[in-house]
């Protein structure tokens, strides 16, 4: 990678880091939810720069195009929007953050431990990987080795879909 | 203005990647147990799943260079979408029932 395409990934990572303490620790859940449609849209970049062409597009299109809006819609539609009672006042936030802090200290150091050898980003089959288009690799995977799951997950789908259209119907 | 380079090195490698995703999840933990209200609670799980999904991409790209990881983001987002739709629905639901989405409020189980 050259530094300008660095510098463009750092940025995206320190955006979705920020955004993401955005979301979690405002206290009106409104902004939460716009500050996570913005840490979705980092994480898609990131997707781009790990090899993850189509998973940046499902990401985009699924989460940004899809699960933010129906957040947004619930929010707007359960608490009228400049009422107070939109506010989520953290009133107990010290043991999660207590909990969370030793989580990721648990987490960044056994990352951070990891032999480099493992982590080799200038092999040759890396490089190659990263600049192959992934649709079609996908595709194929998904209706070969993974058939099974991809049908379960269709069944997931509709009846999760189905579902939830029954508990939401007007009496 | 090297030195800052250099982290940036470190930060866009693998374990840049990592580190992210461990903070996003160590965030939708904290979100989870600190909010009371109930899309909120949603806003950290989404967090979470987000998280999972990045650190499978990062695996397969640079433990693996295989497209298995990819797969299982792709489920991951699957799963996510359809746990969004009927956490929501539930959400209305609860909300037409007691005016509040407020999570310490569903106790109508209790008893």
């Amino acid at each position: 990678m050259t530094n300008g395409m660095k510098l463009v990934l750092f940025g995206a990572e320190v955006l979705t880091v920020l955004c993401a303490l955005i979301a979690t620790f405002h206290p009106n859940v409104l902004y939460g939810a716009i500050a996570l449609l913005i840490t979705f849209l980092g994480v898609a970049v990131m997707y781009v720069f790990a090899g993850a062409d189509f998973l940046a597009g499902a990401q985009v299109i699924v989460y940004v195009g899809g699960v933010t809006i129906l957040i947004l819609f619930a929010i707007m539609l359960t608490q009228w929007l400049y009422q107070m009672k939109l506010r989520d006042v953290g009133t107990k936030l010290l043991a999660p953050i207590l909990i969370g802090a030793g989580l990721f200290y648990v987490l960044a150091k056994a990352l951070l431990d990891i032999n480099p050898k493992f982590l080799s980003d200038n092999a040759e089959p890396a490089q190659k990987f990263l600049m192959t288009p992934k649709t079609a690799l996908l595709g194929e995977a998904l209706l070969g080795s993974y058939l099974l799951p991809f049908e379960a997950i269709t069944i997931l789908l509709l009846g999760a879909l189905v579902g939830a259209v029954w508990i939401a119907r007007p009496r | 203005m090297n030195a800052f380079m250099t982290f940036v090195d470190k930060a866009t490698g693998v374990q840049g990647f990592l580190i992210v995703g461990a903070i996003l999840f160590s965030l939708g933990i904290i979100g989870i147990l600190s909010r009371k209200n109930a899309i909120g609670i949603l806003l950290g799980v989404e967090l979470i799943l987000n998280a999972a999904g990045l650190n499978f991409v990062t695996f397969s790209r640079y433990r693996t260079a295989a497209i298995d990881g990819q797969v299982a983001n792709l489920f991951v987002i699957l799963i996510a979408a359809a746990e969004a739709a009927v956490a929501l629905a539930i959400i209305l639901r609860f909300y037409r029932l007691k005016q509040t989405i407020d999570a310490d409020e569903a106790n109508l189980l209790r008893n």
